[in-house]
């Protein structure tokens, strides 16, 4: 019986040994995790640049988007911005990062993060304008009259009365798009961009095995991605305050 | 003060305002009534150009509201309107809603604002609502908070589209009574210059000075509220009457 618990002991100390060496063997020699916080903090700086282009150009496009359908005014804005839409959500992202980066920079040398950074902040920019769109769609018609009635001109109804609104009704969805944008900056090292799926690229060149870098890289991003749906949460909490009855 | 030449208005192919004229004179209670599809809604909100006049002229005080190079802002800052579902700001308190459009104009600052706020929230009788939010107030609450927001801007003439419709019955008392105390408001010569469309004929018959009756995009009859009810000409009056006085 003793000699039972002595092979279960010897078997899981054998596993232990088998994991230290291992995660040794990947992250500590040679400094390796210090890869990892650097592709961490690239990756965190392209989506962060790149979420922020894509909120600019988002609201842009939507505003001119929502202006045209219900003024009838911006029509050459509005066709330039439909192509956009169109060709960005229409191809994988990963060719327009090729393309920014091998056609329209090929003959300048730049920062690879920088071009990741315009490269996903175009490609989000589609999808923050048709989300913010379909907010301002959703408020009452009658929220903009009211705004109108009062004096106040499209513009500053537009950024008092409705934008507020539709952005509390998309924050789900929004925090979605970023999300995603947060993931989709792991395919950054096409153009050989240090990214944090990259640093676990390179250490498992490094060391052959497969199962730490990758693992340790799926927990960051999940660990990132928590982090983000609670900061969401928290503020989705605060705009909600005005529907308390 | 207000004055409509030959107003005509089209939705595609439905000719909702046919060829209306009409004069309304400062310090008027104008009460526009008639059968649902007359036009009397958007005759009101042809007078602020919330809709577009397919033709015609409108002239606020000796100024072509109509015209291209008018700046209908401006016009809009002088005439209130209240609306059928009052259209208040979901996302701002009481005291926000009242305030934002004269501080964004910049026509008072916060403090002139906020104290003008609570001075016309005290003539409502809703003072403890400053700080509440749209979704925590009646019906009725909520309409007479709508007026207060209108005015805020010190406007000269108030337009109101069927301000009791949508209000349970119990809650349309509150909403007339401050009606009622702005066309009496002795601080302005003759009280608050005010067009109404309605269907409180009780209404119409104390406060209005002029009925208007429109049917089809026309203004059928118009008169007195006193020779109005009592003694309505026209076949399509006195069917409406009989229909909606029992």
């Amino acid at each position: 019986m003793s000699e039972f618990f002595n092979n279960i002991v010897l078997w899981l100390s054998g596993i232990w040994t088998a994991f230290r060496t291992d995660f040794i063997n990947n992250f500590i020699t040679d400094n390796r995790w210090r890869w990892l916080v650097s592709g961490l903090l690239t990756t965190l700086k392209i989506t962060f640049l790149a979420a922020i282009i894509g909120i600019i150009l988002g609201f842009l496009v939507a505003i001119i988007r929502t202006a045209r359908i219900q003024t009838g005014k911006l029509r050459f804005l509005d066709t330039l911005c439909r192509i956009y839409i169109t060709v960005i959500r229409g191809t994988p992202v990963v060719i327009q990062l090729l393309i920014i980066y091998y056609v329209v920079f090929a003959s300048v040398s730049i920062d690879k993060t920088i071009v990741a950074v315009i490269a996903f902040g175009i490609n989000s920019g589609a999808y923050v304008a048709e989300i913010v769109r379909a907010g301002i769609m959703s408020i009452d018609k009658g929220q903009f009259e009211a705004g109108r009635s009062l004096g106040l001109n499209n513009a500053k109804t537009m950024q008092y009365i409705i934008l507020p609104q539709a952005f509390k009704n998309v924050l789900p969805a929004l925090a979605n798009e970023f999300i995603t944008l947060l993931k989709e900056t792991s395919v950054s090292g096409y153009i050989a961009t240090m990214d944090l799926a990259k640093a676990g690229d390179l250490i498992q060149s490094r060391t052959y095995s497969a199962f730490m870098p990758l693992i340790a890289v799926a927990l960051i991003y999940l660990g990132l991605v928590m982090f983000m749906t609670a900061g969401v949460n928290r503020l989705e909490r605060r705009l909600r305050r005005s529907d308390n009855r | 003060m207000i004055t409509v030449k030959n107003l005509n208005k089209h939705f595609g192919d439905n000719h909702v305002l046919r060829d209306i004229s009409e004069t309304i004179e400062r310090g008027e209670k104008v009460v526009v009534i008639g059968p649902s599809g007359s036009g009397k809604s958007t005759f009101l909100r042809c007078l602020n150009l919330l809709e577009m006049p397919t033709s015609g002229e409108i002239w606020y005080n000796n100024e072509c509201i109509t015209a291209r190079d008018c700046d209908i802002n401006l016009v809009r800052r002088k005439m209130g309107m209240v609306f059928q579902h009052f259209n208040l700001f979901p996302h701002l308190t009481i005291r926000q809603n009242i305030t934002l459009a004269p501080i964004k104009l910049k026509l008072m600052s916060q403090d002139e604002a906020d104290e003008n706020a609570l001075r016309l929230l005290a003539r409502v009788g809703l003072t403890d609502k400053a700080d509440a939010y749209p979704a925590q107030l009646s019906g009725g609450q909520k309409q007479r908070i709508a007026i207060v927001r209108s005015l805020a801007m010190n406007p000269e003439v108030m337009l109101f589209d069927e301000p009791t419709s949508a209000l349970d019955p119990e809650m349309v008392g509150e909403v007339l009574d401050v009606m009622r105390e702005l066309a009496f408001d002795t601080s302005s010569r003759n009280g608050m210059t005010m067009i109404v469309v309605t269907h409180e004929m009780g209404f119409a018959r104390e406060v209005g000075t002029r009925v208007l009756f429109m049917d089809e995009g026309r203004i059928v009859e118009q008169n007195t509220p006193r020779e109005f009810f009592a003694a309505p000409k026209h076949p399509r009056t006195v069917e409406f009457l009989s229909k909606v006085i029992k």
